[in-house]
């Protein structure tokens, strides 16, 4: 075990599938000679060449697009946006060639979508945004969203070798911020499964991403019985530990960095709401980020994205009803 | 405003507007020649909703059928009058609505927190509510309903901690914990006098109260609290009143025939197509009403009713046809069954069939019945031994249609064994009106008629 950040976790699970399987390689704006925007793939070009390490134009559409191809050919690419937000550019190649392939021709698409996503450094409506809910709208994608630097790894070389496209949130946030045990070596974490982060009795929080890591600072803070579900992999959800966690606390709090309406939160208290009704002992809550773009001062942003303080609040109001 | 609480209605100054109110009575209406009184089932409106001219203000039944009560004009509920559960005779004010009052005018109950503040507050000391709080000590959510429910307990007496006084699920499984479900001061409601479960109950609470007697620790029997309560239906209680009371009151005897229905099947077989193009569904049931009907006509004793120490003969056979509903039954009737054929009777058994799952009888369609057919035949049962309609003297049961290896006349006398479909039909009469051997003659006259159907 090293302990490693979430960002070194990523390029450890990334340099490591390319030394495994020959058939992975990346492409994207900026990360080959200079190693990536935040350096997820520095000294990558040097060890792998300029032949599986790309360096693209700034054309995002034109990136899923070629790696859609190789990957019809049988290569595994890893594409970098170089911003979450930048998706939209290459929207129409993600949600309907990549998504939709093997549902209309049989033909797998293994690929890989890596999208630095989150707020918190005053960057602005077009580098904070946290997108992962446009693609849960474009059955024949998986997202996955790891909160923690071993699921980083995990959750990478498992998105790698899936047959399907993925998209892989990666939180800007938590990438020098949380560091954490990683294993060295083979390590995968299965896609589709939360994981209990915290036990608890008393209510559930249940959360991903930057969300995680609030919901159990703010659980340690109240000393109180709050269990914390990490939900790893939005699409597909983990119905079972959502429906359990449930059952067993009665009071659920959906936290999340993404914007309210129609995110994963709704999903996830939709499904509670659907088959665990005469369980619960409170209304299933939400904290979000209201449905506003993010601003760029750093006030104003932190007035928009959830706080500590915000979840502490949640918890204790929910832990009250 | 005055300092005692208002009634439900609101207080007086939100009715200064409607000085001038045109107040319009709802009244019982009367149902049918037969009905006399009725019951409040559901007000659909409270006092100061708005309802619309026609629209159900509220649900009525009587012992005979349920109604939908009718808005007599467009206005304000105002009042009130006749709560649900009661029971009041036709032609009674149950409510009043304001017909001068305009849509959008302020709701009483909208002055909310005026009258939520006035709202008596719980006295009890250790009350949870704190100062502004809405009190929620009423509210029971999904979870804490469900496990009172399984656990036999009364959420009044659960005191919550929660915000408003609400009862946390928590709470509730601390009262269960600490022995709640079976606290003194609160009994058990006792089934019977003489449960044993009952006097065992006691004996385990005794000791609560006071020493016990050393040996007395005998193993506690199970609680008798299993299980889920709900309330009888209207539906329910009618059925359950209706039935013990004729037990009670006719001396009820069962004769069974055992009929070959080969030809009534040919004939069945012969006439299902054309009918089905007519839209009637042609069911054995229509050929042993018709069968029956017949029968009566010559045997009028079994056409009849008890009237105290009188027998009435009906001049009519008004035929009352059992039609099982999702909790209950109802029995419509067919007047003057005596003027159909077979395919009116079989229209006519669909008809109010239809009219009973759909809940559309009128009050006079279950009145008047002279004789009545059940047939719960189609689950399979063979047998059974129905009780009598009251005032009815008999009720004739047709069970499954069933293949069965009988002994008939070969072609030369001879006997030999057959596959024939055969039913049974169970026949429940009083013996007050009648004897056995009217009853076997009677069942007897069915019998032929269906085996010599042609």
């Amino acid at each position: 075990m090293a302990e490693l950040t979430y960002l070194q976790a990523i390029s450890d699970g990334l340099r490591e599938e390319m030394r495994r399987d020959e058939s992975v390689f990346c492409l994207g704006e900026d990360i080959g000679a200079f190693g990536g925007a935040f350096k997820v793939t520095d000294g990558f070009i040097e060890e792998f060449g300029p032949e599986r390490v790309l360096d693209t134009p700034l054309a995002e559409g034109a990136i899923i697009g070629t790696a859609i191809g190789a990957a019809i050919e049988g290569l595994r690419p890893v594409c970098e946006m170089q911003f979450a937000d930048f998706i939209s550019c290459g929207f129409d190649q993600l949600v309907n060639v990549a998504a939709k392939m093997h549902y209309r021709q049989g033909i797998a698409v293994p690929m890989v979508v890596r999208l630095p996503s989150g707020g918190g450094f005053s960057g602005g409506p077009f580098h904070s945004q946290n997108p992962e809910a446009w693609f849960l709208q474009a059955p024949g994608l998986k997202v996955v969203a790891p909160a923690t630097a071993a699921d980083a790894k995990g959750l990478l070389v498992s998105a790698i070798r899936d047959p399907n496209p993925v998209c892989f949130m990666e939180h800007k946030g938590l990438y020098r911020h949380v560091r954490g045990e990683v294993p060295e070596g083979e390590h995968t974490v299965p896609i589709g499964e939360a994981r209990v982060a915290r036990e608890g009795e008393e209510m559930s929080v249940i959360a991903y991403g930057s969300s995680v890591h609030l919901a159990l600072q703010a659980a340690e803070e109240l000393g109180e019985s709050i269990e914390v579900l990490d939900l790893r992999t939005l699409c597909p959800l983990d119905r079972e530990a959502i429906l359990s966690s449930a059952r067993k606390t009665g009071k659920v709090l959906v936290a999340h960095e993404a914007t309210r309406s129609c995110a994963v939160g709704a999903e996830v208290a939709a499904i509670i709401a659907e088959e665990a009704f005469e369980d619960l002992d409170a209304p299933v809550r939400r904290l979000t980020a209201p449905d506003v773009p993010i601003p760029f001062s750093p006030s104003l942003e932190q007035a928009v994205l959830p706080q500590l303080d915000d979840m502490k609040e949640a918890c204790r109001e929910l832990l009250a009803y | 405003m005055s300092s005692s609480p208002t009634e439900a209605g609101g207080g007086g100054e939100g009715r200064a507007a409607s000085a001038a109110a045109t107040l319009v009575s709802v009244l019982m209406p009367q149902m049918g020649v037969s009905v006399a009184e009725g019951t409040i089932t559901e007000w659909r409106k409270r006092p100061g909703d708005w309802v619309e001219a026609d629209e159900t203000i509220c649900d009525v039944t009587t012992d005979k059928i349920d109604v939908e009560i009718p808005a007599p004009a467009a206005g304000r509920v105002e009042r009130i009058l006749v709560d649900a559960g009661q029971t009041v005779p036709v032609g009674t004010a149950l409510a009043e609505i304001d017909s001068a009052a305009r849509p959008g005018e302020a709701h009483p109950d909208e002055h909310g927190e005026e009258t939520k503040e006035r709202a008596p507050a719980p006295d009890s000391a250790d009350a949870v509510a704190a100062e502004g709080e809405v009190d929620r000590s009423g509210f029971f959510s999904p979870v804490v309903r469900r496990i009172a429910a399984e656990h036999g307990v009364d959420l009044a007496a659960v005191r919550g901690t929660g915000v408003g006084g609400r009862v946390r699920k928590k709470d509730v499984l601390a009262y269960i914990a600490d022995g709640g479900a079976e606290a003194p001061g609160r009994p058990e409601p006792v089934l019977h006098m003489e449960s044993p479960y009952q006097r065992a109950q006691e004996a385990e609470r005794a000791p609560k109260a006071a020493p016990a007697p050393a040996g007395d620790g005998a193993a506690a029997p199970p609680a008798a609290a299993e299980g889920r309560r709900e309330p009888m239906s209207p539906m329910r209680q009618q059925i359950a009143r209706h039935m013990v009371e004729s037990r009670r009151t006719a001396a009820h005897c069962t004769t069974i025939v055992e009929v070959d229905l080969s030809r009534v099947a040919a004939r069945r077989a012969e006439l299902r197509e054309p009918l089905a193009r007519r839209g009637v569904k042609l069911t054995y049931l229509a050929f042993v009403a018709v069968a029956a009907v017949e029968a009566l006509e010559r045997h009028p004793r079994l056409n009849a009713s008890v009237a105290g120490d009188e027998i009435v003969y009906h001049d009519d056979v008004n035929l009352g046809i059992a039609v099982a509903l999702d909790d209950g039954l109802i029995v419509p009737v067919i007047r003057q069954a005596q003027r159909l054929s077979l395919e009116g009777m079989a229209a006519a058994i669909a008809d109010v069939a239809e009219r009973a799952r759909a809940k559309r009888l009128e009050p006079d369609d279950v009145h008047g019945g002279t004789f009545t057919i059940t047939n719960p035949g189609q689950f399979g049962a063979v047998l059974a031994t129905p009780i009598i309609n009251q005032p009815q003297v008999a009720i004739l049961d047709l069970e499954a249609v069933v293949k069965r290896p009988v002994v008939v006349a070969g072609p030369g006398g001879e006997d030999a064994i057959a596959i024939r479909p055969m039913t049974y039909l169970c026949m429940s009469w009083d013996h007050r009106a009648l004897d056995g051997a009217d009853a076997a003659r009677f069942l007897g006259a069915i019998k032929r008629r269906l085996e010599s159907w042609s």
